[in-house]
Parts: C-alpha cells; structure tokens; sequence
C-alpha cells in the first residue's frame, strides 16, 4: 500500500523537519514494513514550467516547431517541438538537460541532453503528460498533445514539482505485514499509530449531523453478514472534475481520477479504510435492502463481468433485484453516468470472510474487497461519512440530502481482556511500572484498570475486530511499543538432562557422507512429483501411488513410491555433459497404502517410508566392474556407519533390472531394498543413450543402527600367516556364494579366511567353465606352520572343492 | 691376475666416484660383482690359477669385491643424502590426481552445519513425513478457516484426499510447524529441538520461486522463557553460520501461529549494512519468522499456554545457501544438474 506523507499530515501534526528515514524505521521495528520510500519531488528534477514566446516552423521538418520558450532564467530558450497544440503564451512542463522521461511513455527512461533535432539545436523538450509519469493525472485526448498547464497560474521557471505541488514523500507499505492490522489500511490509520509512537496530537472527525426529512429508508436482511449500513441520498450534485489536490492524492497512492462522485467515494476509502460507494439514486427503485442473492440470480457488474449469483453472495438489491456485489463491485445499472443527478452515498460495514468469499468466488478483487476482506470495526463508518459529506458539501454547495438511514444491527462489542501483570513481567523478561505499561497501552486507544495483579484491557473500536483477543496480544502491544530492540537478550535457562541420543538420525547422516565421502557420490534432491514417462519406464505400474490433486503439470501428477524413476531421469539429463557419475538421494517416499493414526485417531496418514537410492552410471566401465564396485559401495555401508550388515540374496527380480544383474538386499530376514543394472529397456524409454545404469535403492527406516561400536578386538597372530593364492576351475555358473559356503571357515581351523581374488572366462579356459582365483590365509594360533602344513591346508580346501563342485585345479 | 684385478678395480672405483645416480651404481654392481661380473668370473677361474699364489689371489679377489661392494654402497649413501631420487625435470606443477570424487547437497551442508550448531547447544533434531492433514498444516496452526494459504493455489492437496473434514484432507506439508506439534504431543516439556525438511507451495516458479523448498526450525518451549531469549538463540546460529559475530534485529510480524511475532533481520553480509544491491539498500535482510508459539497451538500440542511458553524461528535454508555461495535462482537445487552440485565440497 502507498502512501502520502502529506496527506497523513492532514490527520497527525507531524512536524515539518520530522526524520523520515528515523520514521520508516520506527515504523518497521514497530508496526509494520516500510519498504520503500520515495521523495515524489525527484521524478520531476530539472522540469519547470515553461512559457511559449514564439512558434517558428522548423526549416527541415514539416511536423515538427521551433519554440522559444521562457523558463524563468532570463534567457528564452530553443526548444524543438512535436506537439499539435501548442499555442503562443501557453504554460508547459519543460525537460531541461539532466531530466529524466520516457519517450512517448513507453520503454527505457532517458535522460535529456542538448542536442540537435533535423538539424536545428533543441534546448531541452516539451512534454506531454505521459512523458514524465503524469498521463493518469492529465489524461491526453489525443496523439502528440501537449501537456497544457495555463490553468496554473504560476511564472515562468517555477519547479514542475512545485507548480503541481508535488513535493511529497510516498512511503510504500509491505502488505503482508498489515494483514492483521485492519485499522492501517488508509491514511488516518497509519497517523493514529504515529501519533501514538512519537505522542503526537491526532485529529478527530466530528460526528456528521443529518437532518432529512423522508421516508428513505435501507433495510438490512442478514446482519451477521451486513452489522452496519448507512444510506444517504442526495440532490444537486453532478459529473465533473474533482479538485485537483484530489486528483492528485488518488493519483499518486495508485489510483485512478475518475470524476468527482467517484473520486470522493476512493478518496474517502484511502483516508478512512472503510470503502465507500455512490448509486445513481434515480435507477434505485423502491429502497435498498442489503440481503443474500438467491440462487442463479443475475447481476451485471461496473466492469462488464455478468455473474450467475449463489446464495453465499450478499448484495445491495432495490425492489426489482441486485445493483451491486456487496463491499466488492457496483453493477452497471446503478453506476454513475454523465447525467447522474441525485445520487445515494453507501458507508457500509461488511463481514469479512464472506467478502472474501465472494470476491474469490469471481475472481473479482477490487480495492473494496481487500480492505473488507480484512475485518474492517463498523464504528469506522461514522468517519467515513463525515469526510464524505464535508467533501460532498465542500464540491456542491447546492447539495441537499433528501434521506438519510443509518441501520447499525450488530454492534461492536470491543475486545475485553484480562491480564496478569506477574505474568507479563515474566513474559517480557523484564519488569515495567504500572504506569508505563498504562501509558503504553491508553496512548494506543486501550482503556486501562489495574486491581492488584489484574489489569484489565479494553481494546479500542478500532482493534476489536479479532486482531486483538488474548493476552499475549496485549503483551505484543507493550512489548512493541517498548522496542522489540530495546529488551537486553537473555540467555535460555532450560537445562536439560541426559545427552542426546539419536542413532537414526546420526545413521542417516552417517550413510549419506559415507556415500559422499567414502564411495564419491554426489547428492541430488530431486521433486517429490515424478514425471510420467520416468513412471512407466521405471516402474511400470501405478497402482498404489498417490497422486496430486493440482499438479505442477498433467505429466508431473505421480507422487514417488521410489526413487527411481527420478535418479533415472536425473542421470538422462547429466548425460549430456558426463560419461562417468553417481548420484544419490535420500527423501520420502509414499504409497497409497497402510493408514495409520500415530497422533490423532481422527486423521489417517499413508505408508510415509525414507529409502535412499543411488545410481551409478557409466558408458565405459563393464557390467562386472560397474556391479562389484556399486555393490561394494553397500557391503561395507554398515561397517562404516555402524548398522547391522547386509546379506544379498536372489528372489524377486525388480521390475525395472536387467535379467541377469540384480539382487535383493536384507538385513537379517527382512528385504530392504534392490540393487541391480537398469534394463536395456528402461534405458532405452528413459533416453539414456550410452550409459550403461547401475543402481540400489533401500528404505532406511529398516536399518538397525548398532546401540555402539561392536567390533570385537582380536587378539594379534602370534605365528605368521600365509597368503595362498589357488586357481581354479569351475563351471561357467557355479558362484561364488557356493565357492565360499564349501571353503567353509572354521573357528580354529588352519584356514582362517578365502577371499575372491578374481575370476576369467576366455582364452585358455574350455567352453563352459570359469577360473576361480582364491586367496587362501593360513595360519595357525599355536606355531609358525612349514610349508607342507600350509600346502596341506590348501589341498584339503582344493579338494573338497573338487569333490562338492567339480572344480579341477588349473594347469599353471 | 693381480694386474687385472688392480685394473678391474680402479675401473671399477673411478666409474663409481663418477656416478651420478643409481643406475650406474647398478650398473658396476652388475659388471664387477654380479653373476657375470668381471671379478665373479675371476673367481670362478681360480681353480686354474697356480696353487702357491691361490690363497693370494683368492684373498685379493674377495678384498676387491668387498671394496667394490663397499664403495658402492658408500657412494649410494652420498648419492641419496644429496640428489633427487628422480631426474630434474620431473614436473611437481603437473595438478594432483582428485580423490574420490563426490559431495554433498549444498543444502544438506547447510543443514548439517546448523545441526552440529543446535546439537551443540542441546537441541534434538526431528523429522516428520511429508504428508500431513489438513488439521496439523493449518488448524492446530491457528490459522483461521478462510486463510487464503488452505485453498489449492497455495497448497498440494493429494487426490480422492482433497475434500472432506480437515483431519481427511490430505497435503504435502506447506511448511514444518506442524509436524513441531506432533513433536509436542507425543513428548515431555520442555522441548528444545530443530527439525529440517522439504516443504511445498503450488506457485509459479522464477529464479527466486520454488515449488519444493527447505525450512529449518527450531523450537525451545519451557516455563519461564522471554521472547527476547530468542535473539540470543538466533545470534549465535547465525555467527555459526557465517562464522562472524552477525548482527540481528526483531521487528513486529505477523504468522498465525505466533503471538507476539517477529520478522528477524541480520546485517546484510554483503555490504556489512551500508547498503547495497543485495540488501536493496536497507543494510538488513530478512532471513526468518520467528515468535512465541500462539496459545492455540500450545493448546493444540496438549500444554497449558498459562505455564509454558517457548520461541520458535523458521530459517529459509534455500535462502541461506544462497547468501553464502551467492547462487541466484534457487531452481538450480532441484535440478539435479551435476555441473552445480559439484561445485560444493
């Protein structure tokens, strides 16, 4: 919201050399953000106004003149001109060198030079009103016209600003900020709160004092919704121009000069923040009654939208039907016309929610709404009206009102509150007398009655429409206009007992740098939408995911029961610029399934799990290295994030792997998750073009953090062991889980370990069978073995791997 | 012989003095003392020498050898007491070979920075689930019925969960406070915890709009707290962060689920509060809501807003990360684009 220093000024004596800088910030710390503020003087540096002398045409342009202006330094100036109506002696806004404009209104602001125009030296510019931001203000009727000022009598030279007295400050206000302070939103609003921050003297309305003689009356069918309408119908007025002090206030908080019947309504709505509306009196047929639309009745709003009504909608209706959107837009029938005569001047007090409702329900927010929409106190009328008729008698001196009604149903009952004052010193940290949170609270429009340790609060009109209900709401007003920066910070007492513990959350870290750090794989976060093509191609089957009612987009509308299809897809798209990465994620995913209620019985929650998933995509590396290295990356996880381990088994092929490459993951007897190689024709649906995917995905909420380090220690071998490399052969599908499982280490035994060395299909190896290399570590807890003991051991294991498999030794 | 073992043998010395590193030295080893060495061969051609002057020969023979031996090894020792085990120009400006190359999300960065902060201060960390009801995203809130927040433009309600009562309707969560409720409820006061997590708005998305975004908050609830025991709180997170002494200041806000509220500014890092661009001139940014939790949402947590109070503030991770490494459009975090991720170790 914008606005005018000056015009706040009409209402809070603010002194002349007040620190506006000093003001915005005690205004933000205080009250509410003050975002900007601009010194509206400054867009009209260097432009004065100027008078014609001469008009010459130009030697080389037959649309262009020669103008010899005056601008008041003694010496007439050249100036090249455009405009098609300019006459001798006419006052114009002149753009001397270092003025900043917009040619024609449109595009970049240029700065004025001196310059030469068709060859004819131009001392500055002439300008038309949308030139210098003043199109709103004096609307041109036509291409090229000059903004004609001879209506200002003022000499030659005079500062544009000061000629138009321009010379205010505009302070722009955060929206958001007011949202819970209704009785800001205009400019009386804001100089009560100043007046109450620096203690300064506020203007007060009086009363209006209506005498009408009629039977004009206004009837209010649903109170709840309408506590307060006040209807004034008056005679003798007319569509003209409003003062141009008026003008030009509406015009520089952002709105638009209409004409005097709809410029006093605005004007009295930036002033007072009650909207404020004008019928033509002579289209209201029998009175005007304030009631519910009924169903699918018709209204044809001020701005051409036709709306088929509900009956949540409340309207001004006379005896035929609606003419207005109550608190929101006039209809078309009612509004002010060029021979609008007698009109009927609406001050009305509307529910909040219920214009919200409407305004949203048409997508039809106007300046009305949004200020009802945020609980404006019905006794703000009495203000509204007496600025409106001091204005409406002010612009038609024969005005007589012919009718006045003001039914107020649904008195505002204001906010009573009580305190305790142990317990706001305790609150604030600190502790204030009486008479200072007193004085806080009254200089605020509070009434104050202290008993002892209660104080009770009674919140002015003004603040009683819900911003104030409780007592930290009253401690929020002492505490403010204290300054929040005021209060020394003291530090927290609370002392807790025990240290914290927390092995999942440290386990989730743990894996998560474990896979950064350890295995050089980089994090991603992806959305927790997935698109539709990455579904069906990872996943293949959507029965079970929930879905979004408004997605980001049609394609975007599966939330992720994996994290697959977007690891996937974030590899695709790295592609173009990697041949060799991993990546990981770790975030939520969610079925459709398994309702529970772990904190309200009333609410039912799906399967929420955390699973982290990694992929890892090369195009050079083979299927074999690709497989052991990501698998490697998952046996020793638990090692280093302390975890109970993991076991692989074969038993339910995920949908999205290779044939061949993949395995189920476990720990102890539960599945926790897959790895496997991406089928080529995932890949292929996914657009990955070279690379070949290796990937796992586990759900972390299944892994069992380990209560502390269990690494047993072992004691040092006493007698040294041996490293005994054997080869073998094997059939080509024989495992290695079967190799190991018939080594079978034994506590005690000679061979205290059989570790995979490597393994070899090809040249020199008979169709059909693999060579196995074992490393073998023989030692013995009692002596330092010779050399037949060791080859002992060794035949044994070679030999029971002959008679259980098959196997031959390999010819070396 | 003895001409040729003298002869062999003050070759052999002058070739060693010369030596300028060690494969020379390998080199007179190989040729005088190894298998086929010249003084080997002698040796081995004893057996053919004269009886009388064997013992001689075989003791200049072996004295010849062990100087040889020794010579070597003296000369090895000066070699490496004083060269380089490899030749000049071996080039040390060639870069390094990169270990192990991965990283972590500048946001999980950021977020753990904050943690080991927290921890260090006795703060727990929580994690709740993403989706949540309605009553926990905006009833227990205090958030009144007709907040604009609770209609779709503003929230992702899930499909066939979008209608009903507010304990049926089902969303992502628009941002953590609820799931601190569920905190409280099912804990014992006081309560001293942060809790980091993703959160979703349905809005258009620009440099500085996203749909899924990163809150951190923090929460302290006991008996006799003063809302200005906050700022100490958030003074030394942000030092943490930043690793100077920040300077901060609390200004009237307004969330419905704080009473009284705060928006809290911190010098503008850039510009140490002169004003510039980045601060648009102010010389303070906002970086977080904060508060005393309302009434009603202690009341909604099970606790007696007349006994307990706390503090709460809500940090924009998104926000923060980007100040520290000045990132300019926070899309580029979900992107999954390996060209920006990895440039945060």
């Amino acid at each position: 919201m914008k606005l005018s220093l000056s015009w706040i000024k009409d209402y809070v004596s603010l002194p002349d050399d007040a620190d506006l800088k000093k003001l915005a910030y005690d205004l933000t710390m205080d009250t509410v953000e003050v975002e900007d503020v601009e010194y509206l003087g400054k867009r009209f540096e260097n432009m004065m106004v100027g008078v014609i002398k001469e008009i010459a045409p130009h030697p080389n342009a037959d649309k262009l003149r020669v103008c010899t202006v005056d601008i008041g330094d003694g010496e007439d100036k050249e100036i090249v001109c455009g405009g098609i109506n300019l006459e001798k002696s006419m006052r114009v806004a002149v753009s001397a060198p270092g003025a900043v404009v917009r040619w024609h209104g449109e595009g970049e602001p240029v700065v004025i030079k001196k310059s030469k125009l068709r060859g004819v030296e131009s001392y500055g510019m002439i300008c038309a009103s949308d030139e210098i931001g003043l199109g709103d203000l004096f609307p041109s009727t036509q291409e090229a016209e000059i903004l004609d000022l001879s209506a200002f009598d003022v000499p030659a030279g005079t500062p544009l600003a000061d000629a138009l007295d321009l010379n205010d400050v505009l302070l722009e206000i955060d929206n958001k900020s007011m949202t819970n302070r209704p009785d800001l939103w205009g400019h009386y609003g804001i100089a009560r709160e100043i007046a109450a921050l620096y203690k300064l003297p506020l203007k007060k309305f009086e009363a209006a004092q209506i005498q009408a003689k009629s039977d004009f009356k206004v009837e209010i069918l649903d109170s709840e919704r309408c506590p307060r309408y006040i209807g004034v119908e008056m005679n003798g007025v007319e569509v003209k121009p409003s003062p141009f002090k008026m003008q030009s206030r509406i015009w520089r908080v952002g709105m638009r000069p209409i004409n005097a019947l709809v410029d006093i309504t605005n004007y009295v709505m930036l002033a007072t923040g009650n909207p404020t509306h004008a019928f033509d009196a002579d289209v209201i047929k029998d009175h005007i009654r304030v009631r519910r639309a009924e169903k699918a009745e018709k209204l044809l709003l001020l701005n051409g939208k036709d709306l088929e009504l509900n009956e949540d909608d409340l309207v001004i209706a006379d005896g035929e039907g609606p003419v207005a959107l109550a608190g929101v837009m006039g209809g078309a029938k009612d509004s002010i016309l060029p021979d609008t005569k007698r009109v009927i001047l609406e001050v009305a007090n509307f529910e909040s929610t219920g214009i919200r409702r409407t305004a949203l329900r048409y997508d039809n927010r106007t300046e009305a709404s949004s200020r009802y929409e945020k609980a404006v106190d019905p006794e703000r009328c009495d203000q509204a009206l007496a600025l409106s008729l001091e204005y409406f008698k002010e612009l038609y001196p024969e005005l007589e009102i012919t009718g006045y009604c003001d039914k107020y149903e649904k008195k505002l009952e204001r906010a009573e509150i009580d305190v305790n004052l142990t317990w706001l010193a305790k609150r604030l940290g600190k502790h204030l007398t009486n008479d200072d949170i007193r004085a806080k609270l009254e200089i605020l429009g509070f009434d104050v009655a202290i008993d002892g340790d209660n104080m009770h609060v009674t919140a002015p009109t003004w603040r009683s429409t819900g911003d104030i209900s409780i007592k930290d709401d009253v401690m929020e007003e002492v505490a403010r206009m204290y300054g929040y920066d005021n209060f020394e910070a003291t530090p927290f007492t609370t002392s807790f007992e025990g240290a914290i513990n927390q092995k999942s959350i440290d386990l989730v870290r743990n894996i998560k740098e474990y896979l950064a750090i350890r295995c050089g794989m980089q994090e991603v976060y992806t959305y927790p939408w997935m698109n539709d093509v990455f579904v069906n191609a990872v996943m293949q089957d959507t029965t079970g995911m929930l879905k979004l009612s408004t997605p980001p987009a049609p394609d975007l509308s599966y939330l992720r029961s994996s994290l697959l299809p977007n690891l996937v897809e974030a590899v695709m798209k790295n592609e173009r610029y990697f041949s060799e990465f991993s990546i990981f994620e770790e975030a939520q995913v969610f079925t459709d399934t398994d309702y529970t209620s772990p904190y309200d019985e009333t609410e039912s929650l799906p399967r929420q799990r955390r699973n982290i998933a990694a992929a890892v995509a090369s195009a050079s590396k083979n299927v074999n290295d690709l497989f052991r290295e990501v698998k490697g990356a998952l046996e020793f996880m638990p090692r280093f994030t302390h975890m109970e381990g993991f076991t692989f088994r074969k038993e339910t092929k995920p949908v999205w792997a290779d044939s061949v490459v993949w395995q189920n993951i476990y720990t102890g007897d539960v599945k926790i998750g897959d790895i496997g190689l991406v089928s080529g024709k995932v890949t292929l649906e996914c657009g990955i073009k070279n690379l070949k995917v290796l990937v796992f995905e586990i759900d972390s909420t299944l892994l069992k953090p380990l209560i502390s380090r269990t690494n047993k220690f072992t004691h040092l071998a006493e007698f040294p062991e041996t490293d005994y490399d054997i080869s073998m052969l094997f059939d080509s599908s024989a495992t290695w889980e079967e190799i190991s499982d018939v080594i079978a280490i034994k506590e005690g035994g000679l061979v205290k370990k059989a570790s995979f060395v490597d393994e070899y299909r090809g040249k020199q190896i008979p169709a059909g069978k693999k060579s196995v290399t074992i490393r073998l570590t023989i030692g013995s807890s009692e002596k330092t073995l010779t050399s037949e003991e060791i080859e002992k051991a060794a035949a044994s294991v070679m030999k029971q791997l002959g008679k259980r498999m098959g196997a031959e030794l390999r010819a070396q | 012989m003895k001409d040729k073992i003298e002869s062999i043998l003050s070759e052999a010395k002058n070739m060693i003095a010369e030596a300028q590193d060690e494969s020379i030295l390998q080199k007179v080893r190989s040729a005088v003392v190894g298998k086929q060495g010249s003084l080997t061969l002698l040796l081995k051609e004893l057996p053919n020498v004269d009886v009388s002057l064997r013992p001689e020969m075989g003791k200049l023979l072996n004295v010849a050898k062990n100087k040889v031996t020794e010579l070597i090894d003296e000369k090895r020792t000066e070699l490496k007491l004083k060269a380089s085990e490899v030749s000049p120009d071996f080039d040390v400006s060639v870069p390094g070979i990169m270990p192990m190359n991965g990283g972590l999300h500048p946001i999980t960065q950021m977020c753990y920075d904050l943690n080991d902060a927290f921890r260090s201060m006795g703060f727990e960390v929580y994690q709740e689930d993403d989706i949540t009801s309605e009553m926990y995203a905006f009833d227990k809130l205090n958030f009144p019925q007709n907040h604009p927040a609770r209609e779709s433009m503003d929230t992702y309600w899930l499909a066939g969960h979008d209608s009903g009562s507010t304990n049926e309707k089902l969303c992502l969560r628009p941002h953590l406070t609820g799931g601190s409720v569920r905190y409280m409820q099912t804990h014992k006061p006081p309560y001293r915890f942060v809790y980091p997590g993703r959160v979703y708005r349905n809005e258009t998305t620009d440099a500085h709009h996203e749909r899924a975004f990163f809150q951190y908050e923090a929460l302290i609830v006991d008996k006799d707290i003063t809302f200005t025991s906050g700022k100490v709180l958030i003074k030394s997170i942000l030092s943490k962060v930043f690793g100077t002494d920040v300077p901060v200041r609390m200004r009237s806000g307004f969330f419905p689920f704080v009473e009284p509220g705060f928006e809290i500014d911190m010098q503008c890092q850039v510009c140490g509060g002169k004003g510039c661009s980045v601060c648009k001139h102010v010389g303070w940014i906002e970086v977080m809501p904060g508060g005393s939790p309302h009434p009603n949402v202690l009341r909604a947590a099970g606790l007696d807003p007349d006994e307990y109070t706390g503090f709460y503030v809500n940090i924009g991770l998104d926000r923060l990360v980007m100040m520290r490494y000045g990132v300019d459009d926070v899309r580029l975090f979900h992107s999954a684009d390996l060209r920006f991720l990895t440039q945060f170790r």
